[in-house]
């Protein structure tokens, strides 16, 4: 062999290996980001280090993309976390959620690819340009794998955005048709906006659906998870979230309510471990949200973590969160891969962010807590039908990061008055710990339960980061206060359904909730307020740093500027209130000394411009790092990579009138 | 409580008057406007509440409280998108974003009577002259939480 055919063989070698390493926990490799959450451990990790506390305010836009011509009309949430491989940025966007090839040094548009998918995508109970795509690559062939509005699988040429011939049907493999050959594939109300998540060589997929608040009949599409081949789209396995006759958990399951009980899918982006070959699914709840008449049990596995083997889809364990869940704590974002060592010990830990405010933690190999994780008594509530469980799972480490439930202390108390206020209003409603059931609305009271950490989550869909190197998960949260009332529901708008969520001062909900809906709003938009001021004392919004060799909460800080409807309120204008934060859905990342993420929402910034800002904390003590200025509020997730010798920051950003935009920020 | 009672009640301050007496000639001089200086009236307010109930209501709440992802469209959430914002850039999303199942079904002057009727669940006052889609009068409309101190 000659010395130039070793030097070829060599850089081949190295290329398959760059290719087929384990992607886990480590973060964002070779100052790439490879998949949606850094790496498919979801650590929203970069070791990264340009970019630091002295220089964060020096930042300035490299280039801008702006996706409004990527549909028929602009979009106004675009929530995607970009991919950036071998210089080449990919997204989604736009109100047909396009793919984009982008130069990631320029911003110029390589390529586009658009499926027009017509009463299909119009019919999708998740619209407009969903989170982002998977990425995959065999040191040969690369490619981009995600899923359309309309609920179909699409591969494409990672170079030039062509389909892969030879996958699926001409690059598309239909989900609706593959999951039920049944179902309508115009209406059949499913559809997805988390990215694929490729292990190995398999893509993993899972599901969603109309909001489970008033649904039309306790029958509904059963949300399985699939594995699909990603070279040829042949489907590998079906796991199915609501166990049949035989399978572990059928027996959860009472007055056969598993036959006709749906939802329960996966509607969360998914975690996996290449070295251990498994994946983590973060399972929503069953079929209505609020009300669990219809299906008695427990009902595995709703609220469940599941571990499962991702190249066969065999279940290898599961703990569920939350036993017969009627609050809507899905399972709202990916569990973060963690090796940790505790008490000097070792342990491959998977870390679960949730809307109730525990982070979950556990052994990722046997699925066992990593601190106790005890039954204890729960309040139960007197909803006819309703069958509660008594007890739920309390974490006994870490301790909640935010506030959950309701209780007097939680309320304002900017002043007496207002105390005084709120503890008038809330006297009409149901308050108490967490997992207090939603109320039977009545005008005599209770109106309906008032909780936090619930529908209003304290965690949502965009989870949290966790550094590899210092082991702490860190994650935004929102206090925000749900309304949990049940009414009958309106004439002719369910088949066989006792409830709708509702009041008797609102009625029932006609709502579609969140997959059909454009914009981001707080969950406190649906509580009682006083004097238009929130129910309940600040913060609004924080981050936490949580150290998971100790369990302890390292630090918190409020995360956003006090919003103008409060600085400027007439009843606090001789009063001088402290940051407190704002609520929202927010993503992190973390690099190697900073954590960095937007503020939610428009709110005041340095220079009065409206907008919003980008802010860097010190990893280290959650201090003020620095704030650049964004023309609108963060609505995808931070991520970042180095190309060409400088560390790019990338966020996009969206809200009110301005439509969704990707920014690149670097240094001068 | 209603979210919109509780955002009458935060806009307490605010009394609902008849006609702003100078609105027919600060328009004409082509100077700013707020929300607070009477920009629709009280009929086409009415117009927009049926087409709100009918059109809007489904993913933004009966009382325009937003709900999960759907935002608010009136009280601290709705201005924590709009306040300092003009009236057109208001208007030009509705009218090319909604309603999100038929974007763009709305004519300007629907689009106009739903404002209208959000203004008015907003507590802004009523006045003599309807909000105008076509004129491009919105661009001199600012949207403000609080009214301005003389």
């Amino acid at each position: 062999m000659t010395r130039r055919r070793v030097l070829i063989c060599v850089a081949a070698a190295l290329i398959a290996a760059w290719a087929t390493a384990p992607r886990g926990q480590g973060g964002a490799p070779r100052g790439e980001w490879p998949a949606y959450g850094g790496d498919l451990g979801h650590t929203r990790y970069a070791p990264l280090d340009q970019i630091t506390a002295a220089n964060f305010n020096d930042l300035e836009v490299a280039w801008r993309f702006k996706t409004d011509n990527l549909g028929p009309r602009p979009e106004f949430n675009l929530q995607s976390t970009p991919l950036m491989v071998r210089g080449r940025l990919y997204s989604t966007g736009g109100t047909r959620r396009a793919v984009v090839a982008l130069d990631a040094a320029t911003g110029e548009l390589l390529w586009v690819h658009s499926e027009d998918e017509g009463a299909r995508a119009a019919a999708s109970p998740r619209q407009l340009s969903g989170r982002g795509l998977a990425y995959w690559s065999d040191g040969k062939e690369e490619r981009i794998l995600y899923v359309t509005t309309g609920y179909r699988l699409v591969a494409l040429d990672a170079r030039t955005g062509n389909p892969i011939p030879g996958f699926g049907r001409n690059g598309v493999v239909d989900l609706k048709a593959d999951l039920d050959p049944g179902l309508d594939l115009t209406t059949a109300p499913i559809g997805l906006h988390a990215t694929p998540t490729i292990a190995g060589n398999v893509v993993i997929v899972g599901a969603a659906f109309e909001t489970g608040a008033n649904p039309k009949s306790r029958r509904n599409v059963k949300g399985a998870v699939r594995g699909f081949d990603v070279r040829s789209g042949k489907r590998l396995w079906m796991f199915k979230t609501i166990p049949e006759p035989g399978e572990v958990g059928h027996e959860s399951w009472e007055n056969d309510s598993w036959a006709y009980t749906g939802n329960t899918g996966v509607w969360a982006q998914i975690s996996a471990d290449e070295e251990l070959g498994l994946a983590y699914l973060p399972v929503e709840l069953p079929t209505h949200d609020y009300y669990g008449g219809a299906r008695p049990g427990n009902g595995l596995f709703g609220e469940s973590l599941v571990a499962i083997d991702y190249r066969t889809g065999e279940r290898k364990w599961h703990f569920q969160l939350v036993h017969h869940g009627i609050w809507d704590m899905d399972i709202p974002c990916a569990p973060i891969l963690a090796d940790i060592r505790v008490n000097g010990r070792t342990i491959k830990a998977i870390a679960q962010p949730t809307k109730q405010g525990f982070l979950y933690v556990f052994d990722r190999v046997t699925g066992e807590p990593v601190w106790p994780i005890e039954e204890r008594p729960v309040p139960q509530g007197d909803t006819p039908g309703e069958k509660y469980s008594p007890t739920q799972p309390f974490p006994t480490r870490p301790a909640a990061y935010d506030r959950q439930g309701l209780s007097v202390d939680d309320l304002i108390d900017f002043t007496p008055a207002l105390r005084a206020e709120a503890v008038k209003t809330v006297a009409q409603y149901r308050i108490g710990s967490l997992f207090t059931p939603p109320a039977v609305s009545r005008a005599e009271g209770p109106i309906a339960t008032l909780a936090m950490a619930t529908q209003a989550p304290a965690t949502n869909w965009p989870g949290g980061s966790y550094d590899p190197e210092t082991h702490v998960v860190y994650l935004h949260s929102q206090s925000a206060v749900a309304t949990l009332g049940l009414v009958p529901p309106a004439e002719g708008t369910a088949d066989g359904v006792r409830y709708h969520q509702g009041t008797v001062l609102t009625g029932a909900r006609r709502t579609g909730g969140s997959g059909s809906a454009t914009g981001q709003a707080g969950g406190a938009a649906t509580a009682p307020t006083v004097q238009g001021l929130p129910l309940v004392k600040p913060p609004y919004g924080r981050i936490s740093a949580i150290n998971l060799d100790s369990g302890s909460i390292l630090w918190q800080v409020p995360h956003g500027e006090t919003p103008d409807a409060i600085r400027n309120h007439p009843a606090l204008k001789s009063l001088n209130i402290p940051r407190t934060g704002r609520p929202g859905n927010v993503g992190t990342l973390v690099t190697r000394t900073l954590v960095i993420a937007g503020e939610p929402g428009f709110g005041p910034t340095p220079s009065g411009q409206r907008g919003s800002l980008l802010r860097a904390y010190d990893k280290r003590t959650g201090a003020d790092a620095g704030a650049v200025f964004l023309p609108a509020p963060q609505t995808g997730s931070p991520m970042t990579y180095m190309l060409n010798g400088r560390q790019y920051l990338i966020v996009a950003i969206s809200g009110g009138s301005y439509s969704g935009e990707l920014l690149a920020f670097r240094l001068p | 409580m209603r979210i919109w009672l509780a955002a009458l009640a935060f806009l307490g301050t605010a009394t609902v008057v008849a006609a702003h007496p100078d609105v027919t000639s600060v328009r004409a001089n082509a100077q700013q406007l707020t929300t607070w200086d009477g920009v629709y009236t009280t009929t086409q307010a009415d117009r927009g509440e049926k087409l709100y109930a009918d059109r809007c209501a489904r993913c933004h709440g009966d009382a325009l409280q937003g709900v999960e992802a759907a935002p608010a469209l009136a009280g601290p959430s709705f201005y924590g998108n709009w306040d300092g914002e003009t009236l057109d850039a208001l208007f030009q999303r509705m009218r090319t974003s909604m309603p999100q199942d038929r974007p763009g079904s709305l004519t300007r002057a629907e689009n106009a009577d739903v404002l209208a009727y959000m203004l008015r669940v907003g507590k802004y006052p009523a006045g003599m002259e309807p909000l105008d889609g076509q004129g491009g009068t919105l661009t001199r409309i600012r949207v403000l939480m609080y009214r301005p101190q003389p």
